[in-house]
C-alpha cells in the first residue's frame, strides 16, 4: 500500500511540472507581451520600448525565461496582481485558498454521499415511473446551465423565502464591533474542522477493533463527543456568533455546488448496483442465508461502490469548475471567483497564480480519491 | 446401434446466386439492416427519444430563423444583434403580440436572438464533435495498435486532461487570447479528442485486436494500415458516434458559461443574452423573466438532450448495458 | 436401516421470460438418505441446477414453484417463505456453485466470508472458536490455515475451489449440492478434488447431491445416479444398475456417447438433435423427437414415472429391458 502511495505521489508530482510547463506555453503563446500593458502609453518611443522590454527580462531567449519562471514559482513568487496592486498574488491565494478548500471539500463529500445513497435506493426499487423520473430529473441537474441554476436558488432560497443570504462572505453590519478580521476567524474555523474530522476518523479506526455489538454505540458516542467540544470551544469564546454567520453565507453555496454534482454518482450507483447484483458471489451470499440488508450493504455495495469512486475521481474537475461559477454568483470571495475577476479584468498574474493553485487542488484532490480507491479494492494494492 | 434422425436443417441456398451478387451491394444491404436493427433499439428506450425530439425541435428553429427574417420579419426591428424595436420607448418590453418572447435591454426581439443562435449552438457542436471523433479514433487506434511509448504517452495526457477542470482553463485562456467561436470549438474538439474519449477507445481498440480476423487479415498480407484504416477504425466508430454526442453537451455548456461571463467574442449567443441582462443590470430583477428564462432553458435543454441521446447510445453500443 | 433425509416431490418450477413460461423443472420426484450421495446427470438446460436452486429457493424474480414438496426431515420447504428458509439455507443445506471461484466476494478475505458464514448460523461461538473452526476447516480441505488473511485473488484455480468447499462445510450441514464444482479445472486438480470430496463427505457423514453433465465423473462419487431430460427426471437408480442395465434410451445414448480406452475400436454414437424448447416442449414424453424407438402413444402420453426395478425408477414407454 505504501508503494502505491508513493508511486502515485511522484506521478502526480512529474504530472503537475507538466502542467505547469503547459501553463507557462499557454503565458507565452499570447499575442503581445507584458509590456503591452505598459505600450498602452502612446509617449513610448520604440528604443524606450525596448529598454522596458530588457528590464521585464522578455527579450531573453523562451528557454531561460521558463526556468525563471519555473524559480520563481517554486520561491512563491507570483508577482504582483494588477487589479489588486500592489498586493502580492501568493498573498491573495493564502488568503482565499481556505475559502475555496471549505467549499469544494465540503460540497463533493456531501454529493458523493447524497449521490451514492439516493443511488443505491433507486437501484432496489426497481419501478418504472420512478426510474425514469429520477433518471430526468439526476440528467437535468447534472446539465442545468450553472449561473442559472445559482440564480434561481438565491432567488428561491435567499430572495423569496428569505433564510439565507443572497450573496457574499460575510454581512458587514454584523461584523461591526467584531474583535477579530474574517480572515483569522475562518483559519480558526477551519482549524476546528480539521482537528474534529482527524478527531473523529481516529476514533471510527479504534471502534473497528472493538466487538460487533459495541461499534454502533461506541460510535455515535464518538460523534456527539466530537461535536460537543466543538461547541464547548466555539460557544464561551464570544466570537460564536461571527462563526455562525460565516457559516450562514456558507450554506446555500454548498448547497448549489452540491445539487449539481452529485446527479452522476447518484445515476452512475445505480447502475453499479445493478450490475454488481448480477454477480455471482451475491447469488452466493443469499445462498448463505445472509439477509438482504447485509447482501446489500454489505456485498453489493462495497462492490458497486468502486466504479462509483472511478468517476467520481472524473467528476472532480466539472465540481471544481462549477465551484468557480458558484463562487462567483455568490459573490463568494474564493480562488473561483478571483480567477474569474482576474481572467475579465485581464489580471494576468493573478490569473496564472489562481489557475496554478487550481491545477495543485485538482491534482491533490485526484490523489485523494486514487488511494481511497486503493484502500477499497484490494486488487489494486498489489499491482 | 443407434440411428440419427435429422430434425430440422438449414434451408438448401444456391451458391451460384450469392456469388453473382456484387460485394458493396451485400456490404450495403448488410449496413442498412444493421442501422435498422439498431434504430429499432434507440426507439425502445424514451429517453433517447426524448433527447432526440428536442435536437430536432433546436434544429428546426435554426432552420425556420432565415426563413422568417426574409418573409414576415422587417430586418431593421428583428435582426438579433443590431435590431431595435424603435416604435417602442422603453426596453426591455414583455412579450407580446410584435415580440413573443419580449424584447432585451437593447431593444432586440428576443425570440429571433434565440433562433439565431441556435444556429451557432450546432455549428459548434459539429466542428467540435467532428474533431474529437477524428481525434479519439486516431488516437484510440494508433495506442491500442503500436503500443509502448507511443501509447503511454497519450495515455498520460488523457490522465492530465481528465484531471483538469476544463472551464477553468477556457476561463484564463480568455484572458490571453482573443477567443472566437469557431476556436472555441477547435479547443473543445482537440481536448476532448485527446481526453476520456481515447481511452475508451483505445480499449475498445484492444479487444478488437485480439480478434481472429484481424489474425486473418494479417495473415493474408495486410499491412498494418491497411489493418487499421479497413478493419479497427469502422469497428470503433459506434463507440466514437457515441463520445460524439458528449463533446456537443460540453461545447455548448462551455460556450454558454464563457460568454455568460463575457470572455467570448461572438455577436450572439444564448450565453451571451443572459450576459446582455446582466450587465445592464435585470439579472436579479426576475420580474422580467424572458431575459433569463428561454436562454437558459435552451441551453439547458440543448445539453440535456445531446446528453440523453448519448445514454441511450451508450446502451445500445455497449451491449452489457442492454436491458432484455 | 438408512434414513430419509431429502424427499422430493412432484416438483414443478417455472419461471416467465417475455417469449412465454418456461417449464424448467417438471414433476421430479427422489428421495436421499442421511450420508448418501447422488449425482443428476443431463445436457446443458436439462434442468439439474435449476433443481438445486428451487430446493433452497434461490429463485430470480421471474421464477415460482408451481407445485410439488421438498421435505427437508419431514419440513416441507417449498411453501416456506424467505426469512423462514434462511435458517435451512447453509445451515442445514450448502451449495458449491458452478465456477465456484466467482463465489467469493473479491474484497473480502477469505477467511472474514467464512467467518461471515459462521457469525449468521453459529452466533452463540465466540470469536476464538469461530476463529479455530476457520483454521479447521482450511487443515481439512488441504489449505494452510494462514491463507485465510488473504484476497480471493491472491489464490490459484484450485485454492479456491477448496476455500469454497471449506466454506460450505462450515456449519457443519446435513446436505452439500455441489453443481459442477470440478469442471474450471483442469483433470489433475478435478482428479484429486473429486477424491477429497468423497472422503470428506464419508467422513464428515453428510448427504450429497452431485450435479454435471459427465456422467463418468458423477459415476465415480454417487451411490445414485438420476438422469434428467428437459426438466424431467427420466430414470433414477443405484449406479451399478444404471450404468449396465439402463432402462431409458436417453440413459443409453449418455452411455454410449463418450469414448472408452479399453475394448476394441467402435464408431461413437451420438445423438442427433438438441433439447427441446422449453417454452413448448414436446407433447407427450419430452425426448419422443430424438428417440428411435418412439411410437405414437410417446407423442400422446407422458410417461408415468414408476419403479421397474428395485429401488430403479424409470419413465419411458419402451424401457429396455
Amino acid at each position: 500500500m505504501r508503494g502505491y502511495i508513493l508511486r502515485r505521489v511522484g506521478q502526480n508530482i512529474l504530472t503537475y511540472f507538466f502542467f505547469l510547463t503547459m501553463v507557462y506555453v499557454m503565458i507565452d503563446a499570447q499575442p503581445g507581451d507584458y509590456s503591452n500593458i505598459y505600450l498602452g502609453d502612446p509617449r513610448l518611443t520604440p528604443d524606450q520600448r525596448e529598454i522596458l522590454r530588457a528590464r521585464l527580462g522578455l527579450d531573453k531567449p523562451v528557454t531561460e525565461r521558463y526556468v525563471l519562471w519555473l524559480k520563481s514559482f517554486a520561491q512563491g513568487d507570483f508577482g504582483v496582481s494588477f487589479s489588486n496592486y500592489p498586493r502580492q498574488v501568493i498573498d491573495i491565494i493564502i488568503e482565499r485558498a481556505p475559502r475555496t478548500l471549505v467549499l469544494f471539500l465540503t460540497a463533493t463529500v456531501v454529493a458523493f454521499y447524497m449521490g451514492f445513497l439516493s443511488g443505491k435506493v433507486l437501484a432496489w426499487s426497481r419501478g418504472g415511473f420512478t426510474e425514469y423520473a429520477t433518471t430526468i430529473g439526476g440528467v437535468s441537474l447534472y446539465t442545468v446551465f450553472t449561473p442559472w441554476f445559482g440564480l434561481m436558488m438565491i432567488w428561491f432560497f435567499a430572495y423569496t423565502l428569505g433564510w439565507f443570504p443572497i450573496g457574499k462572505f460575510i454581512d458587514p453590519i454584523v461584523w461591526q464591533d467584531s474583535p477579530l478580521s474574517a480572515v483569522v476567524l475562518f483559519q480558526r474555523m477551519l482549524l476546528t474542522g480539521v482537528v474534529s474530522t482527524i478527531a473523529l476518523f481516529a476514533w471510527l479506526l479504534v471502534v473497528q477493533r472493538m466487538e460487533p455489538s459495541r461499534r454502533r454505540v461506541a460510535s455515535w458516542a464518538g460523534v456527539i463527543v466530537v461535536l460537543a467540544g466543538i461547541l464547548a470551544y466555539w460557544l464561551p469564546s464570544g466570537v460564536g456568533k461571527y462563526a455562525a454567520d460565516i457559516l450562514w453565507h456558507l450554506i446555500l453555496p454548498i448547497a448549489t455546488l452540491a445539487l449539481i454534482s452529485f446527479a452522476g454518482t447518484m445515476l452512475l450507483t445505480r447502475n453499479s448496483m445493478l450490475e454488481t447484483l448480477r454477480e455471482d458471489y451475491i447469488m452466493a451470499a443469499r445462498a448463505k442465508g445472509l439477509t438482504e440488508k447485509a447482501i446489500r450493504d454489505k456485498h453489493a455495495a462495497r462492490n458497486a461502490m468502486l466504479p462509483v469512486v472511478t468517476s467520481f475521481v472524473f467528476s472532480l474537475a466539472f465540481a471544481l469548475d462549477g465551484g468557480v461559477i458558484t463562487e462567483t454568483i455568490f459573490s463568494w470571495p474564493g480562488m473561483g471567483l478571483t480567477l474569474l475577476r482576474a481572467a475579465v479584468s485581464e489580471d494576468i498574474p493573478m490569473a496564472i497564480g489562481a489557475l496554478v493553485f487550481t491545477g495543485a487542488l485538482a491534482l491533490t484532490a485526484h490523489l485523494a480519491a486514487d488511494i481511497l480507491y486503493a484502500f477499497l479494492d484490494p486488487r489494486i494494492r498489489y499491482a | 446401434m443407434a440411428q440419427s434422425t435429422r430434425i430440422g436443417g438449414a434451408p438448401r441456398v444456391d451458391r451460384a446466386e450469392v456469388l453473382a451478387i456484387p460485394v458493396w451491394r451485400i456490404r450495403l444491404n448488410l449496413m442498412w439492416r444493421g442501422l435498422r436493427a439498431n434504430a429499432a433499439l434507440f426507439a425502445e428506450n424514451p429517453i433517447g427519444l426524448v433527447g432526440l425530439g428536442i435536437i430536432l425541435f433546436f434544429a428546426l428553429m435554426a432552420l425556420a430563423h432565415p426563413i422568417l427574417m426574409s418573409t414576415v420579419w422587417d430586418k431593421g426591428t428583428y435582426d438579433p444583434v443590431l435590431g431595435i424595436d424603435l416604435a417602442i420607448p422603453l426596453h426591455p418590453t414583455a412579450p407580446s403580440a410584435t415580440h413573443l418572447l419580449g424584447t432585451d435591454p437593447l431593444g432586440r426581439d428576443i425570440l429571433s436572438q434565440l433562433m439565431w443562435s441556435a444556429r451557432s449552438e450546432f455549428a459548434l457542436g459539429v466542428v467540435a464533435a467532428l474533431v474529437t471523433v477524428v481525434i479519439a479514433t486516431t488516437v484510440g487506434a494508433i495506442s491500442a495498435f503500436y503500443g509502448g511509448l507511443l501509447d503511454t504517452a497519450f495515455m498520460r495526457l488523457a490522465d492530465l486532461i481528465i484531471m483538469t477542470p476544463f472551464v477553468t482553463i477556457l476561463i484564463v485562456l480568455s484572458a490571453l487570447f482573443d477567443v472566437k467561436l469557431i476556436e472555441l470549438a477547435f479547443v473543445v474538439g482537440i481536448t476532448s479528442g485527446f481526453g476520456g474519449a481515447a481511452i475508451i477507445i483505445k480499449s475498445q481498440a484492444l479487444t478488437i485486436k485480439v480478434r481472429t480476423y484481424i489474425e486473418a487479415a494479417r495473415v493474408a498480407g495486410g499491412s498494418n494500415s491497411h489493418i487499421i484504416l479497413r478493419h479497427i477504425i469502422p469497428n470503433l466508430l459506434p463507440l466514437s458516434f457515441l463520445y460524439m454526442m458528449f463533446t456537443v453537451t460540453t461545447a455548448i455548456f462551455s460556450e454558454a458559461v464563457l460568454s455568460f461571463f463575457g470572455l467570448l467574442n461572438i455577436r450572439m449567443s444564448w450565453g451571451l443574452m443572459i450576459h446582455t441582462t446582466e450587465y445592464t443590470g435585470y439579472l436579479l430583477d426576475l420580474g422580467k423573466w424572458w431575459l433569463i428564462f428561454p436562454a437558459s432553458l435552451s441551453i439547458t435543454m440543448l445539453c440535456a438532450a445531446f446528453y440523453l441521446v448519448g445514454r441511450a447510445l451508450d446502451e445500445i453500443v455497449n451491449p452489457r448495458l442492454r436491458r432484455r | 436401516m438408512a434414513e430419509t433425509l431429502l424427499r422430493v416431490e412432484n416438483l414443478t418450477m417455472h419461471y416467465t421470460t417475455r417469449a412465454g413460461e418456461v417449464s424448467a423443472v417438471d414433476d421430479v420426484s427422489f428421495t436421499l438418505d442421511k450420508g448418501a450421495s447422488m449425482g443428476l446427470v443431463g445436457e446443458s438446460g436439462c434442468g439439474k441446477t435449476s433443481i438445486a436452486a428451487t430446493i433452497l429457493k434461490l429463485l430470480p424474480e421471474n421464477a415460482e414453484i408451481k407445485s410439488g414438496h421438498v421435505f427437508l426431515d419431514g419440513t416441507d420447504l417449498a411453501p416456506m417463505s424467505e426469512s423462514e428458509i434462511r435458517h435451512v439455507r447453509w445451515r442445514r443445506i450448502s451449495m458449491v456453485f458452478q465456477a465456484a471461484m466467482n463465489s467469493l466476494n473479491p474484497v473480502y478475505k477469505v477467511g472474514d466470508q467464512i467467518v461471515e458464514a459462521l457469525e449468521t448460523h453459529l452466533p452463540q461461538l465466540t470469536a476464538q472458536e469461530t476463529r479455530a473452526r476457520v483454521e479447521d476447516l482450511f487443515r481439512l480441505v488441504g489449505l494452510d490455515p494462514k491463507l485465510a488473511e488473504q484476497y480471493p485473488h491472491e489464490y490459484s484455480g484450485g485454492m479456491r475451489q477448496r476455500a469454497v468447499i471449506a466454506m460450505a462445510l462450515a456449519c457443519h450441514p446435513d446436505l452439500i449440492i455441489a453443481d459442477e464444482p470440478t469442471t474450471a479445472l483442469d483433470v489433475i486438480v478435478q482428479d484429486s478434488l473429486l477424491r477429497e470430496m468423497t472422503e470428506l463427505q464419508k467422513q464428515l457423514g453428510m448427504a450429497m447431491i452431485y450435479i454435471s453433465h459427465d456422467i463418468a465423473v458423477i459415476a465415480e462419487v454417487s451411490d445414485r445416479i438420476g438422469v434428467m431430460y428437459a426438466g424431467k427426471l427420466v430414470e433414477f437408480g443405484a449406479t451399478e444398475e444404471i450404468f449396465h442395465h439402463p432402462i431409458h434410451p436417453y440413459t443409453q445414448g449418455l452411455l454410449s456417447s463418450f469414448p472408452s480406452i479399453i475394448g476394441p475400436k467402435r464408431e461413437l454414437v451420438t445423438l442427433a438433435g438438441e433439447p427441446p424448447d422449453l417454452i413448448n416442449p414436446p407433447s407427450g414424453c419430452r425426448f419422443h423427437p430424438r428417440c428411435t424407438y418412439a411410437t405414437d402413444v410417446c407423442t400422446e402420453k407422458v410417461p408415468v414415472y414408476e419403479e421397474h426395478r428395485a429401488g430403479h425408477f424409470a419413465a419411458c414407454w419402451h424401457p429396455l429391458e
